[in-house]
């Protein structure tokens, strides 16, 4: 759904889940953004892929939502990559805030 | 009706109940005055209950409104369909009726029957020819309810019909005009620096319409507007506005194309309300990209005036109007919108008379459209199209202008501090920043450096009562500075990884600074725009 500024969408592929993220987050629908990514993530994932490349804009409520997922899934023992594009909104604060430490990146 | 056929007796009564409705009564509301009348009856036709039921249109039913003697049936809100019952055969029948045995058969109405009303006669409440209620009386003992008490009675309630009638249609045009009122937007919104005017003037001849204009930012952080025209008068009309603004409001919520809104509108229209029609135009603005994305649901087409002085009638697709079932997609235009531009979006009232042709009226709306201050572009068109001609149909007219205050002129926004003002600001940042040539990464920085800080003053500046967040963003040489103030009271930021943000706001400036004070926060900016 679109009715944020956000749009997330995700699929699955045997024990592997894809979730894209398009748009701005932001104080006004980071909670929203972090249940729709949960709720593609079940305990039969083994490995989650988050697609920030169509990420416009992100600051530290939304990095909060990121590294939440990180410790949350890590807790899970489920495998957690992050794809941000170099010169991009999301990886610039990724690398600012030192996600990419403790999770993996790539550009695409 | 000759006085003729009336026996002597009644004319009499007749008189006293004639100087009751014209004068002593003039100043009362519906209900005051059928009560008073309801007891001057009761009096003179010797009755024990007397009763005033009002037909609603929209159910086909009469509903008890003034009784005297059996008060329950309006204390209940007694309802009777038209064509049932007692009640429901005078309003269908259009005549007066006699009922010497009151039962199950006869009176739909328990409280009648329970109340062991034996005899009764109604007769309808007509106002050029059409049903507006029924009135009837009623008495304990048998009685045989005579010619001269049927003409008698129909009498007064040609009176009644007559009296409520006017006192309806006032009451009706103060409500719709009381909520046309309420649905205009007093204060249009501070978005992105576009200023905004707008007029809304009810018709002469037939009232209130259902005219509608509204202007508010989308969640994308883009500029929603919407000129609209329920078919109709009165209140019906205003109600049915009010519904579509609403919807129209809700439905942006889930997209940003105007054709997609629109679309949505109709559908709900359609299902809900299959009788009604009305014409839209909704144009969402993105500033920052000049540009604006509109739909047309059978709505007149707007003026836009350019900064280079040219005046033009937008050449757009026109789609049906909403309510009207069609099996064709809706279509938005793309309208480059460049900084300084006009545009004037009206209802048909503004440009239709009789008298004059369409196509003249047109050309006198675009040469009283230009380039200047939305106020006064909305005094101009006004003088030109209205003069001192009040117009027979509603007017609403809203013109906008966007900013064109040139590359690196200080920037001064004020937002209320809630969460849905940051995709404003950014929105207003973005087009500011683009505009004095700041490169992809400065933008970003920028962006988030002042999201952080203004998400913070959202979260922490203000308990319940709220309060609001100025941004002012200025130039200095190559760098642009920008300073974030509330005047709430600082608060420590609450929860874990909160302390993200300073790390943030340190990384993505070159100076920041933040000043706390009895009257409020300030946090200072500072980057470098090329690199």
């Amino acid at each position: 759904m679109s009715s944020i500024g956000v749009t997330i969408t995700g699929g699955s592929d045997g024990g592997a889940v894809l979730i894209a993220v398009a748009g701005e987050i932001d104080l006004s629908n980071s909670e929203h953004v972090e249940q729709q990514i949960a709720s593609f993530i079940s305990n039969r994932t083994m490995h989650a892929v988050v697609d920030l490349t169509q990420v416009t804009y992100i600051d530290s409520i939304g990095m909060r939502v990121l590294f939440g997922l990180a410790t949350s899934l890590q807790t899970a023992q489920i495998g957690l990559k992050l794809i941000a594009p170099i010169g991009s909104p999301a990886r610039r604060l990724i690398e600012i805030s030192g996600l990419d430490v403790i999770v993996d990146v790539e550009p695409g | 009706m000759s006085d003729l056929t009336q026996p002597r007796d009644a004319t009499d009564r007749l008189r006293g109940i004639q100087s009751v409705t014209d004068a002593a009564l003039a100043h009362l509301d519906v209900e005051t005055l059928l009560l008073e009348l309801l007891d001057r009856l009761k009096e003179i036709l010797e009755v024990d209950t007397a009763a005033v039921l009002l037909l609603d249109r929209p159910s086909n039913s009469l509903v008890a409104t003034a009784a005297r003697g059996i008060e329950e049936e309006v204390v209940q809100g007694v309802r009777i369909p038209v064509g049932r019952g007692f009640a429901g055969r005078i309003a269908a029948e259009k005549r007066a009726v006699i009922l010497d045995h009151v039962d199950h058969t006869t009176v739909m109405n328990p409280i009648l029957r329970a109340r062991g009303i034996n005899s009764m006669l109604g007769v309808p409440l007509l106002s050029a020819g059409e049903v507006l209620g029924v009135l009837h009386v009623g008495t304990l003992r048998p009685r045989e309810f005579t010619r001269a008490d049927v003409e008698l009675l129909q009498l007064v309630a040609d009176r009644v019909a007559l009296a409520t009638q006017a006192r309806l249609s006032e009451t009706e045009r103060s409500a719709a005009l009381a909520l046309q009122r309420s649905l205009l937007p007093g204060r249009l919104p501070l978005i992105s620096g576009v200023e905004f005017g707008a007029r809304y003037v009810p018709g002469a001849a037939e009232g209130v319409g259902g005219d509608w204009y509204d202007v508010f930012a989308m969640p994308s952080g883009a500029l929603c507007v919407v000129m609209g025209d329920v078919v109709g008068r009165g209140l019906r009309a205003a109600v049915v506005m009010g519904r579509l603004r609403s919807t129209l409001r809700a439905y942006a919520m889930t997209t940003d194309d105007p054709a997609g809104i629109l679309d949505l509108v109709d559908r709900k229209l359609q299902h809900f309300e299959p009788d009604e029609m009305a014409t839209a135009l909704l144009a969402v603005l993105d500033v920052n990209h000049d540009l604006m994305r509109i739909s047309s649901a059978g709505h007149p087409p707007p003026v836009l005036a350019r900064a280079d002085g040219t005046v033009s009638m937008l050449d757009l697709p026109v789609d049906p109007p909403l309510g009207v079932r069609h099996g064709r997609a809706r279509r938005t235009t793309d309208i480059e919108l460049p900084p300084g531009s006009v545009l004037c979006l009206y209802t048909d009232g503004l440009v239709e008379r009789r008298t004059i042709p369409l196509d003249d009226r047109l050309e006198q709306l675009e040469s009283a459209v230009m380039v200047d201050n939305p106020e006064n572009v909305c005094a101009s068109v006004m003088r030109s199209l209205v003069g001192a001609d009040a117009p027979a149909d509603d007017i609403a007219l809203l013109v906008l202008r966007i900013p064109d205050d040139g590359p690196g002129v200080p920037l001064d926004l004020t937002f209320t501090a809630v969460p849905a003002s940051l995709a404003q600001i950014r929105a207003a940042l973005r087009r500011w920043l683009r505009r004095v040539g700041a490169g992809d990464s400065a933008v970003h920085d920028v962006l988030v450096a002042v999201g952080e800080a203004t998400s913070n003053a959202v979260e922490h500046a203000y308990g319940p009562a709220g309060g609001t967040i100025a941004v002012r963003v200025e130039l200095d040489g190559a760098d642009v500075l920008v300073e974030i103030a509330d005047n709430g009271q600082w608060r420590e930021p609450r929860g874990h990884g909160r302390g993200r943000g300073t790390l943030i706001m340190q990384m993505t400036t070159d100076e920041f600074r933040v000043e706390r004070g009895a009257s409020g926060t300030t946090v200072f900016v500072r980057r470098r725009l090329d690199r």
